[in-house]
Order: C-alpha cells, then sequence, then structure tokens
C-alpha cells in the first residue's frame, strides 16, 4: 500500500494511503476521544465522540469514518471541535448520574477522562428531572449491567454478535428509552463473556467479582500470562497491599498480543486469579508439625538416603526455568523424572477460539525439555518428591515428599511452593511462543519458587 | 408458551418472500402477521422469525422494539390508541385522556383487571384534520369529546 502525509494540528504523519483515520490518529498516540471504536470491534459510527476538522470539509467529520488521502490536515485542537466533542458529551450526560466517587468505574473511565478533558461546562439542565434506568442488572457470566451509566456505544452487543457469535446482548428501545439488554429470559451465556467488562468504555458493565473490591487507582499490575491453558494469553495481574492485610490479587485483565489472544482471554483464566489467595500451603510441614527450613531439609536428606530408588513428578505449569532446575537435580540424584500430561487433558474445556484442553501452562516446554510425558510400566519406588503434579498418587511409593502451592496431600513431608504470579519465569505455549511472566507480589509464607527450593536442596551423601 | 405461525399466515409469508431479494427484508412483515395473529409479539415468535429471515432472534428483538405499534404483552379485548399529537393536542386529547383514565381507573401502558380494556398514548394517527382522533384496535374513532367517548365504551359489545 502506497504511503501518504497527512498533518495532525502541524504534526507529519505518515500512514497507508486510505488507511481509517481513528486507527492512524491512535496509532500515533493522538488521544482522539472515542466510546464505540475499539481495535478489535472496528466503527461503528455511532458515539461521534472522535469528530475532526478536516481543511475543506463544511462541518466536523468523525474520525472513524474517515479514510486518509494525501496531503489531508487534520485538527482536534480546533476551537469549533473542542466545543462540538463538549456539546456531545452534554448530551452524552443529560440523563447520566454525577455520582463518580460512588462508581465501580471511577479511575478507568472514559467519560470521566473526557469530562475532564473537554467537558467541565455548567450543566443546562438546572432543574431536569433525569430519566432512570435499573441500576443492578445480573447479565449472567459475572456481568453486572448500570443502565444509567451506559454510554450506548454497543461495544458489547458487538462482541457478543461479532467475535463470539452467540448473540445474547442488543440494545433494546430507542430514545431515552433505549437500553442494553438480554433476551427476555434470557441470559449473557458464554465462556468469554466477562471481555465486555474491559470493552465497556464506562462504568455501565461491572464484573460482580471485583466490583467495589478495591479503587482501581491502589492497584499495581505486572504483565503476566494465564495458566489456564497452553495457549498462553497474556494478562495483567492488578495486586495491591491493603492497609492491614496481605499481599491480594484483585483481578487478571487481558493484555493484547496480536500472536496469541488478541484482546481477550476467556472466563476460566480471568477467574483463575482466585486460586493465587485461596488455601495456600505457607508453612513447611512434617507429619502434620510445622518445622523450620533448616530442620526440614536435613529430614529431606534423610528421606532420599544414599540407595534408595527416587523418582521426581513435576508440575506443567512450572516455569521452563523452574523445570530445567529440576531435570538437573533429578540428574544430580540419580533420579527418574516423569511430568505426566495426561492428567491435564480436559477435552470438555477445549473450542475453536482460545481454550485449549491441554489445560498446563508449559506442556510444550516439557516437551521441548525432553521430559518423559508419561509413566509407563510399573517403578518400585521408595521415596516420591513432587514439585506440585495435580495427581502423584497415581504413584505408590515409600515415603512422600511434596513441593506444593495449596494444601492439596498429606505427604510425610510438605514444602510450599510459590505461585506464578510470585516470581518470574518463561513459559512456551502450544504453538511454541515463549513468553516472559513477571513477578507481581512476593512469594507468601514460608513459600519459595521451585527453583529456589532446587538450590537449598542436598545432594545425595 | 410455544408459538407456530397458522397455516394461513404460512401461506402468506409464502408469498410475500417473491415480494424481497432477500428473506432479511421480511422482519418487518412477519413481525406484523405475529401479531396480527396473536394479539401481541410472545418472546419465541422471535425464533421463529429469526429462523425464516436468517436474523438471529436478538435482532429481530431490537428491531420489534423500536416500532411503538409493536407489543410484547398482550393487549385487553379493546385496545384504546388515543392520539397524543399536535393536531389532537390542540383540540383536547389531554382531557379525554384524563376523562378515559377516571373511567376505566388504568393508565397508559395498562389494562384493566378484566381484561377488556388497555390504553395506549400513539403518535399522530394521520387523522388530524378530524382531531382528536382515537383508534379502538383497527376502526378510528374522530372528532372525540367526552360525551362521544361515552357512547363509544359503551357501545362496544
Ligand atoms: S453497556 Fe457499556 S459497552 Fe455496552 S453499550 Fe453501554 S456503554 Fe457501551
Ligand atoms: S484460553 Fe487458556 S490461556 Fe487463555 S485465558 Fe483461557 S485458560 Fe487462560
Ligand atoms: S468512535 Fe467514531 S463515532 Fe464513536
Ligand atoms: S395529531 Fe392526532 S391524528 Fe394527527
Amino acid at each position: 500500500m502506497s504511503k501518504v502525509k497527512i498533518t495532525v494540528d502541524g504534526r507529519v504523519i505518515e500512514a497507508d494511503d486510505g488507511a481509517l483515520l481513528i486507527e492512524v490518529l491512535l496509532a500515533n498516540g493522538v488521544d482522539i476521544p472515542h466510546f464505540c471504536y475499539h481495535e478489535a470491534l472496528g466503527p461503528d459510527g455511532n458515539c461521534r465522540m472522535c469528530m475532526v476538522k478536516l481543511q475543506g470539509a463544511k462541518r466536523p467529520q468523525i474520525a472513524c469514518d474517515t479514510f486518509v488521502c494525501d496531503g489531508m490536515e487534520v485538527s482536534l485542537k480546533d476551537p469549533e471541535i473542542r466545543t462540538t466533542v463538549q456539546r456531545i458529551l452534554e448530551l452524552e450526560l443529560i440523563n447520566h448520574p454525577i455520582d463518580c466517587p460512588t462508581c465501580d468505574q471511577a479511575g478507568e473511565c472514559r467519560l470521566q477522562d473526557y469530562y475532564m478533558e473537554y467537558g467541565l461546562y455548567d450543566s443546562s439542565f438546572e432543574n431536569y428531572q433525569k430519566i432512570h434506568h435499573a441500576k443492578h442488572t445480573d447479565l449472567g457470566s459475572n456481568v453486572m449491567l448500570d443502565q444509567e451509566r451506559c454510554v450506548l456505544c454497543a461495544r458489547c452487543t458487538r462482541f457478543t454478535s461479532n467475535i463470539t457469535k452467540t448473540n445474547e446482548l442488543g440494545i433494546i428501545g430507542r430514545g431515552d428509552e433505549a437500553h442494553v439488554s438480554t433476551m427476555p429470559g434470557k441470559t449473557l451465556d458464554n465462556p468469554y463473556a466477562m471481555n465486555i467488562i474491559d470493552l465497556c468504555p464506562v462504568g455501565a458493565l461491572t464484573s460482580r467479582d471485583f466490583r467495589f473490591a478495591r479503587r482501581v487507582w491502589f492497584l499495581g499490575s505486572a504483565p503476566s500470562v494465564c495458566h489456564g491453558c497452553d495457549r498462553g494469553c497474556n494478562i495483567t495481574i492488578d495486586h495491591d497491599r491493603p492497609k492491614n492485610g496481605t499481599e491480594t490479587i484483585y483481578r487478571f485483565r487481558p493484555r493484547k498480543n496480536e500472536r496469541i489472544n488478541g484482546h481477550f482471554i476467556c472466563d476460566a483464566g480471568r477467574l483463575s486469579y482466585r486460586e493465587h489467595n485461596e488455601n495456600r500451603q505457607l508453612q513447611i510441614i512434617r507429619e502434620g508439625q510445622s518445622i523450620g527450613r533448616e530442620e526440614a531439609l536435613e529430614a529431606f536428606e534423610q528421606m532420599i538416603g544414599s540407595q534408595k530408588r527416587i523418582m521426581i513428578l513435576a508440575d506443567a505449569n512450572l516455569y521452563n526455568e523452574d523445570l530445567r532446575a529440576i531435570k538437573w537435580y533429578a540428574k544430580e540424584i540419580g533420579a527418574l523424572l516423569f511430568v505426566p500430561l495426561e492428567s491435564y487433558r480436559d477435552e470438555s474445556f477445549g473450542d475453536d477460539w482460545l481454550r485449549s484442553s491441554m489445560r498446563a501452562a508449559n506442556a510444550r516446554g516439557v516437551e521441548n525439555m525432553g521430559i518423559n510425558r508419561e509413566v509407563s510400566g510399573g517403578y518400585d519406588i521408595d521415596v516420591l518428591i513432587n514439585f506440585n503434579h495435580p495427581t502423584p498418587h497415581m504413584i505408590a511409593a515409600g515415603e512422600f515428599i511434596e513441593f506444593q502451592t495449596h494444601q492439596s496431600t498429606n505427604a510425610d513431608l510438605i514444602f510450599p511452593l510459590a505461585m506464578f504470579s510470585e516470581y518470574g519465569g518463561t513459559l512456551t505455549n502450544r504453538d511454541n511462543i515463549t513468553q516472559d511472566c513477571m513477578q507481581a507480589v512476593n512469594p507468601s509464607g514460608m513459600s519459595l519458587s521451585a527453583q529456589e527450593w532446587v538450590k537449598l536442596l542436598p545432594r545425595r551423601s | 408458551m410455544s408459538f407456530a405461525f397458522s397455516p394461513e399466515n404460512l401461506g402468506k409469508i409464502e408469498k410475500l418472500r417473491s415480494r424481497y431479494p432477500s428473506p432479511k427484508a421480511l422482519t418487518l412483515p412477519l413481525l406484523w402477521l405475529v401479531q396480527e395473529q396473536e394479539g401481541y409479539i410472545p418472546g419465541e415468535a422471535f425464533d421463529a422469525i429469526a429462523e425464516i429471515t436468517t436474523w438471529s432472534p436478538m435482532d429481530i428483538y431490537k428491531s420489534a422494539s423500536f416500532y411503538t405499534m409493536l407489543r410484547f404483552e398482550p393487549a385487553g379485548k379493546y385496545h384504546i390508541k388515543i392520539c397524543r399529537s399536535l393536531s389532537c393536542t390542540l383540540c383536547g386529547q389531554a382531557m379525554l385522556y384524563r376523562h378515559l383514565r377516571e373511567k376505566l381507573g388504568i393508565k397508559a401502558g395498562e389494562t384493566t383487571a378484566d381484561g377488556r380494556f388497555t390504553i395506549e398514548r400513539v403518535e399522530c394517527l394521520g387523522s388530524c384534520g378530524t382531531a382528536p382522533a382515537m383508534q379502538i384496535n383497527d376502526i378510528y374513532y374522530e372528532e372525540l369529546n367526552t360525551l362521544k367517548l361515552d357512547t363509544i365504551l359503551e357501545n362496544l359489545p
């Protein structure tokens, strides 16, 4: 495609001939107001917020329906445009409640941002009775609708009609009665439904799971990768330590990656953040008693002895770095190492979009490292050391040492294991793409990552 | 509850098909047929129309909700549609509406407990020359006043 030059408020920008103006502006960091346009959903032209002045055009034009051509002169800063956007906002806000402080979206709301940027007018509706709409509609799939906050941008409805093609949502009625709705008697019901919460530019759609849990400006964020299956969807981990509380993970949000998950993640992956906060193994336990690290490592040394036959199992959700360390350690102590993958297979989970039936984030990493992925034949084992593999009881062994993230088994010796949000590492997804995960919070209790534990573990005497 | 087009209407639908370039264009005629057949548009009809038109049921529901003359709940035996647009307003529709409300004990959008009457306030009925006007079901009543209104209601079977 041939390149053309346009100017935006004096700045020269190069773009593909015929490209959509709003996309060119956004790609070049121009903060053009918009509600209905979204990269994943395309233009819809319904919100009229993206007004620009085009040299030679009689009236303001919407950037999401303008295609660039050579020499195009665009202005967003023109006073006429600022007034136009302000008037559109004023119409948008006629019936909108003015209570941002009680709205859960505050701090990440486009309407709030635009009002601060373009609004700040005195209302022309002094004694006006606002039209009221339903405030807490449970649409299904953990999505709550506050119709009074909706700007009718149709992002949510376009998600269900164009992306999931499940068509649960529509804008019903017209004029000031228009509202988002499901079919009579039906609910929002698809495994990706909660993405509309992120798509909604305002506080109309919120997560039943997260709403009013935490003010967003308190949250810290770390880029990571979902561990729900081997697709490797990119996520942002939002976390915080409330006053007098412990570090908590509040939500996972999708992080854009065109090669893998686009803008979206599945609901199962999104809600898997809960596992980081619940039922965690925090202490080192021997025969039901909490003990210190030194004592535990001595006990470990005794248990593995010098002559015993040892098998190590490892979780296929561990980072490549963990697996490499475990593999090295297995060789050092002459232990068999297995990462049985069958335990993670769930055919009911896979679909033809993101969800994959291999529910282990690093199954491909295990494969690449040439680790045994099936336990074949009977093994006569004295000691089983398990690094969080979900089905250790498939192996019969005299003694059982467990490194676990959650309180699950009653091994003879239990070490607490950090979860992926608590340290960094890499994962290799089903398409052999290796990705980084950053640490979001500190390891809880006495837990350490598998690689850290391996560094401390005694060799055989 | 279920909905099915009557055999007679199925015949009409076949005839209608040839009038439009694509089945998608049948949405409004089919909504009308349902309302004629049932007196309103039951939820199940969205699925039936969706199947014929190849839209999704939500598309049908959205379109239907745009038109105030399409109803989603059964109306009373006598569906009174009283005009509230300009000419009728100048000629006293507000008084007629108040009279109706007092007489029947219901507001616009409601149906009497015995299921006989529903009142609805509608936009211009295209009968401005003989305002104020109303419709009861499909019949027009024009140049109304409260006296005339009483007689009309009393003479209904
Ligand atoms: S609920 Fe949100 S996404 Fe849906 S139309 Fe309203 S503002 Fe847009
Ligand atoms: S598809 Fe898999 S990786 Fe993606 S969000 Fe869902 S569970 Fe996580
Ligand atoms: S973004 Fe252009 S009209 Fe909404
Ligand atoms: S205004 Fe009532 S019929 Fe036209």
